[in-house]
């Protein structure tokens, strides 16, 4: 062996990755060559200190109780795939079924994508709250908050006044739902702080209008072209009220 | 969730912070649980890790755009900078105090390859999977993180033997 392909060797029988007939020609070059042995020893040596010497970080308490909630909100979330008990006897009707089975499966695939994306929303909300980044844009002004909003997504974001009833706008952030970045506006009442997704309106996408999961509320309306999804631990009447009159008041405009 | 402290460990030494770490980590495992289908039973703990680098490179494109380089070349470049320019080199890493620091000050590329590699144990094949890319590639941006690390004057103690005892 040259000591070219020695080099080339070397990393690789360190790593436990050479073939056992490389590895071993390797070895017989060493035995041989100097300057292969001792770069061979510093690969080892490097490795062997690197291991010693650089910190493993375990997950800290904090992260590991929260994944641990995080589990328990998405395994509560209800998730089970349709069971059609009756086709079993419907032979006859083979056809008519499966006719059946294409639009019932569709709309239950629906109604499972309708609910992960509020499964979603209750955790990014929950997730934005304890990691108190609920506001990447502070502002109580819609002409802030719309135009940073717009610079960084896609789509431009309505971003409606509703101080007349109450509810104070402290900001917006972007999130990831469904997939793909997302506007967030922040309303604040009283102490309930509320996260709205505003996202473009999807074809064939009606979830329900309210859901609550693990104590938060998730209300849905649509409205100026968008779809407006609001969670909070606000009650469960207020959230769809404000749900509704956020779209309503964005389509007047 | 079994490998939690494997996947922190690699998002602490990507993001090389404990706040955005946790954030990795978090929004990781929202994702492990929406793609638990495609988990394969033996290697939970390479497909958990391929997840928190997914979900630190979508954090990278939302917090730190300017850091995200696609291209090899690129890296090659940004290395081969300070390659050709030992004193550059040399004046990058001359400030820290040890190896971790080293290794944090790492191209992003070289430093999740060596990190998968030396602390998590992967082998190729797995690391190929985690990061995405050919084993070939594995193989030469080890090569170049080890490299990179050999000239740091924190080494000096394991190189210099090498060139002192040859003659």
């Amino acid at each position: 062996m040259k000591c070219k392909d020695a080099v080339r060797l070397i990393d690789a029988a360190g790593d436990g990755e050479a073939r056992r007939l490389d590895a071993h020609s390797l070895k017989r070059h060493l035995a041989t060559c100097r300057d292969c042995a001792a770069r061979s020893a510093a690969a080892a040596a490097l490795s062997a200190r690197l291991r010693a010497e650089l910190p493993r970080h375990p997950a800290p308490d904090a992260l590991r109780a929260r994944s641990r909630d995080l589990f328990a909100t998405m395994q509560a979330a209800p998730r089970a795939a349709p069971r059609w008990p009756w086709f079993a006897g419907g032979v006859a009707a083979g056809c008519a079924a499966t006719l059946v089975a294409w639009f019932v499966g569709t709309a239950a695939i629906d109604m499972r994508d309708n609910a992960d994306v509020a499964v979603e929303a209750v955790t990014s909300h929950v997730r934005a709250t304890l990691g108190n980044h609920l506001i990447q844009v502070a502002s109580s002004d819609q002409h802030t908050v719309k135009p940073w909003l717009s610079a960084r997504l896609d789509y431009s974001p309505p971003v409606p006044d509703m101080r007349a009833d109450g509810f104070t706008l402290v900001g917006g952030r972007v999130d990831y739902l469904d997939g793909r970045p997302v506007a967030t506006l922040v309303y604040r009442i009283r102490d309930h702080m509320i996260d709205v997704y505003v996202r473009p309106q999807l074809p064939r996408h009606a979830p329900p209008a309210l859901t609550t999961l693990r104590g938060f509320n998730v209300a849905h309306a649509s409205g100026a072209d968008m779809d407006w999804l609001a969670v909070s631990d606000l009650s469960a009447d207020a959230l769809a009220a404000f749900a509704d009159a956020l779209a309503h008041d964005a389509a007047q405009r | 969730m079994p490998h939690l402290d494997a996947g922190y460990n690699l998002a602490r030494w990507l993001t090389r912070d404990v706040h955005d770490a946790e954030d990795v980590v978090q929004d990781a495992c929202v994702r492990a649980i929406r793609y638990a289908a495609t988990l394969r039973r033996d290697d939970a703990r390479a497909w958990f890790l391929a997840i928190v680098r997914n979900a630190f490179y979508d954090w990278l494109a939302r917090n730190r755009p300017a850091e995200v380089v696609h291209d090899d070349d690129a890296i090659d470049a940004a290395v081969d900078d300070a390659a050709v320019d030992p004193a550059r080199a040399a004046e990058r890493i001359a400030d820290l105090r040890d190896l971790a620091d080293a290794v944090a000050a790492l191209p992003l590329q070289f430093r999740e390859v060596l990190i998968l590699r030396e602390l998590e144990e992967l082998s190729y094949k797995e690391i190929a999977r985690v990061a995405a890319i050919p084993v070939g590639t594995v193989m030469s941006r080890l090569a170049r993180a080890r490299a990179l690390l050999r000239r740091s004057p924190l080494l000096s103690v394991v190189t210099r033997p090498m060139t002192g005892s040859g003659r």
